[in-house]
């Protein structure tokens, strides 16, 4: 019954930090399709990483909860089985680029060695043909493969990233998480990155989820997007849609607050305050307090997403 | 109309175990009174070693700046405290450019006590003036900077540089770190601030969108040099140099009806240390011919618009 390739049902993530609760995700649902990118769109802290890490089952032990909901990929329900199970599908059907290529990366391992043991603990080869998968790997995102055994630290941060994407990409994942994957790089190179994704991303029909604040790699990269607010999709729909009609307040003072490269704005009109915190969400509309149209329904009870069009979803009082 | 600040063949060499890093390799311009400059590049390009130079917090290689028509290359002792105290500098990161051992009041009075200007009813007054002038709430005097977001971070650290009044601020990516909706509160606050006590600015930055609002003129440096200098609405409009014409063709744009047209270059910033002679984009530059091995000089190409290329011409 289940007619997508990943589906996230009602997910809930709990963090503990000095007795008091943190609600990072509250009850996101996301579905995706084999080959179509999903833009994660949202400010910091408002939990995009913590989706994409309990996807992957990676999120800290001691300090973090799923409270609830499930994880489905390709049929099978994922926050359920055991962990040596998910061992075998992370970093083979789901692999995840973080943000940062300079942490991502073991300084001291050579660039190529860390890419032959992806390969090695997924596939079933002599270390010999994992070896060459890697300089394939290599060739394959710009960077020869004659400097396999050279370390991160000979490597500029854009060629680090992209020893990463190869890393993640070396056994033909089904779904890839990105999260920020070009937000640490200068605009020339994030171009050369993002085209290649994209190229990648076609020739394997991966899914993909972006993670990212940046509404212009999403407007260029993704077929749908998901902006999320305090743990919670505010606005959820196919891109088009959302791009050029934004129906949640949020989504509009997102837009309101990007200088525009192509017209001239004298002032920007920012979000006022602050987002909320999340160890203390308000009752209602966790937006309510920053949002120019909040009216007395806006702060009781919890606010549906409800569905503009069939491409189209936003939980918002006033539409 | 006379020039706030004036740079002359500016230069920032520095001695690296591979030899010598041209930071800052022979820039010059002039910025007006209560104008912005926008300084762009990438990372690694100079664009913080020559904000950081011109307010001398480090001392130039060679070339001259000039404040208000004064000489201020060679500024010593008190002749350099009194010129330090009209231009101030605003940092990138809020979260380490605060001492985490002051409170809010501390760190926007400091100014004031080193300055020996004020007296102590005085001080007060000015701090509150200046919180409330860069909208930092009153309750938040006594909080130490972890006890505050990014935004209003960068807020206490924008009073802290107005406390002495003065003429010129070095802005430093004030923003960079900062989320969309409190970056879009931080511009609004330095633009404001420009209007009413006729501050001029440099901006230095490598967010585009950023440095086409809050700019007049824009200079974009490539390896420690500009390649192109321009009032801001022409440059986007008309940019020249095909380092500048890729680097604005590589912002990701929201627009979904203008697509443009993306220039994506080979390679990467390669390093300033011992460069070649020639034009130093010329390595990525789709154009490139042996002329480029040549020295290149900015030349005028419109009223107010400089490109450093020789093959404009072929380009169109």
């Amino acid at each position: 019954m289940n007619n997508h390739f990943l589906e996230i049902k009602d997910l809930a993530v709990e963090y503990t930090s000095d007795g008091s609760i943190i609600h990072a995700v509250n009850g996101v649902s996301i579905n995706l399709d084999a080959g179509e990118t999903l833009g994660l769109v949202g400010e910091t802290g408002a939990g995009k990483t913590t989706i994409a890490k309990s996807i992957l089952r990676i999120l800290p032990d001691r300090s973090a909860k799923v409270q609830g909901g499930e994880v489905w990929l390709d049929g099978q329900e994922l926050l359920g089985i055991p962990e040596k199970e998910m061992l075998k599908i992370r970093g083979n059907k789901i692999s995840m680029i973080f943000q940062d290529p300079m942490t991502a990366l073991n300084p001291v391992m050579t660039v190529g060695g860390q890419i032959t043991e992806a390969i090695s603990l997924h596939e079933d080869m002599k270390l010999n043909e994992a070896k060459k998968k890697a300089c394939e790997m290599l060739e394959m995102v710009g960077i020869p493969a004659e400097r396999y055994s050279e370390y991160p630290h000979q490597f500029s941060g854009g060629m680090k990233q992209r020893v990463v994407i190869a890393m993640a990409l070396a056994c033909n994942p089904e779904l890839l998480l990105a999260d920020e994957p070009t937000s640490a790089l200068d605009v020339t190179v994030q171009a050369q990155v993002m085209e290649m994704m994209g190229r990648l991303k076609e020739k394997y029909n991966m899914a993909m989820i972006l993670i990212t604040h940046d509404l212009g790699v999403v407007a260029e990269s993704c077929d749908k997007v998901a902006i999320i607010y305090a743990g919670k999709i505010v606005e959820y729909g196919d891109k088009e849609e959302v791009f050029r009609h934004p129906a949640h307040p949020y989504t509009k003072g997102l837009f309101g607050s990007l200088p525009s490269m192509n017209s001239d704005k004298p002032r920007l009109s920012p979000i006022p305050g602050l987002p909320p915190d999340p160890s203390d969400l308000p009752d209602g509309c966790a937006f309510g307090p920053r949002c120019p149209q909040v009216c007395d329904k806006c702060r009781k009870g919890s606010i549906p997403l409800k569905e503009l069009s069939k491409q189209h979803a936003c939980r918002c009082m006033l539409n | 109309m006379s020039a706030l600040l004036k740079v002359e063949h500016l230069k920032k060499y520095f001695n690296v175990p591979m030899g010598i890093n041209h930071a800052v390799d022979d820039i010059s311009f002039e910025i007006q009174k209560g104008e912005t400059m926008g300084v762009v590049g990438e990372s690694g390009c100079g664009k913080s070693t020559l904000g950081r130079t011109i307010i001398r917090l480090q001392d130039p290689t060679a070339g001259k700046i000039y404040l208000n028509g004064e000489d201020i290359t060679e500024a010593k002792g008190k002749d350099l405290r009194r010129v330090r105290e009209n231009m101030q500098i605003i940092f990138q990161d809020p979260y380490s450019s605060l001492n985490p051992r002051m409170t809010v009041e501390e760190a926007v009075q400091e100014p004031l006590y080193l300055s020996k200007r004020f007296k102590k009813k005085e001080i007060l007054e000015e701090t509150e003036r200046l919180m409330d002038l860069c909208g930092v709430e009153e309750r938040l005097r006594m909080a130490y900077p972890h006890e505050l977001d990014g935004g209003r971070r960068q807020r206490v650290g924008i009073a802290r540089a107005l406390a002495l009044s003065p003429e010129f601020i070095m802005c430093d990516e004030p923003v960079s770190a900062l989320d969309v909706s409190i970056q879009a509160q931080v511009l609004n606050l330095l633009m404001d601030l420009q209007d009413q006590l006729k501050l001029t600015y440099i901006f230095v930055t490598h967010d585009l969108s950023v440095v086409r609002h809050i700019s007049n003129h824009i200079c974009v440096m490539y390896l420690g040099q500009l390649v192109e200098v321009s009032p801001s609405q022409e440059l986007f409009k008309n940019p020249m140099h095909p380092y500048t014409k890729a680097l604005l063709s590589a912002v990701p744009s929201v627009d979904l009806d203008h697509p443009m047209k993306r220039i994506v270059l080979k390679g990467e910033i390669t390093s300033p240390i011992n460069p070649k002679p020639g034009c130093r984009f010329a390595s990525r530059c789709p154009y490139a011919t042996e002329a480029c091995e040549q020295p290149q000089e900015l030349k005028q190409v419109d009223n107010d618009h400089f490109v450093s290329c020789c093959r404009l011409k072929e380009i169109g």
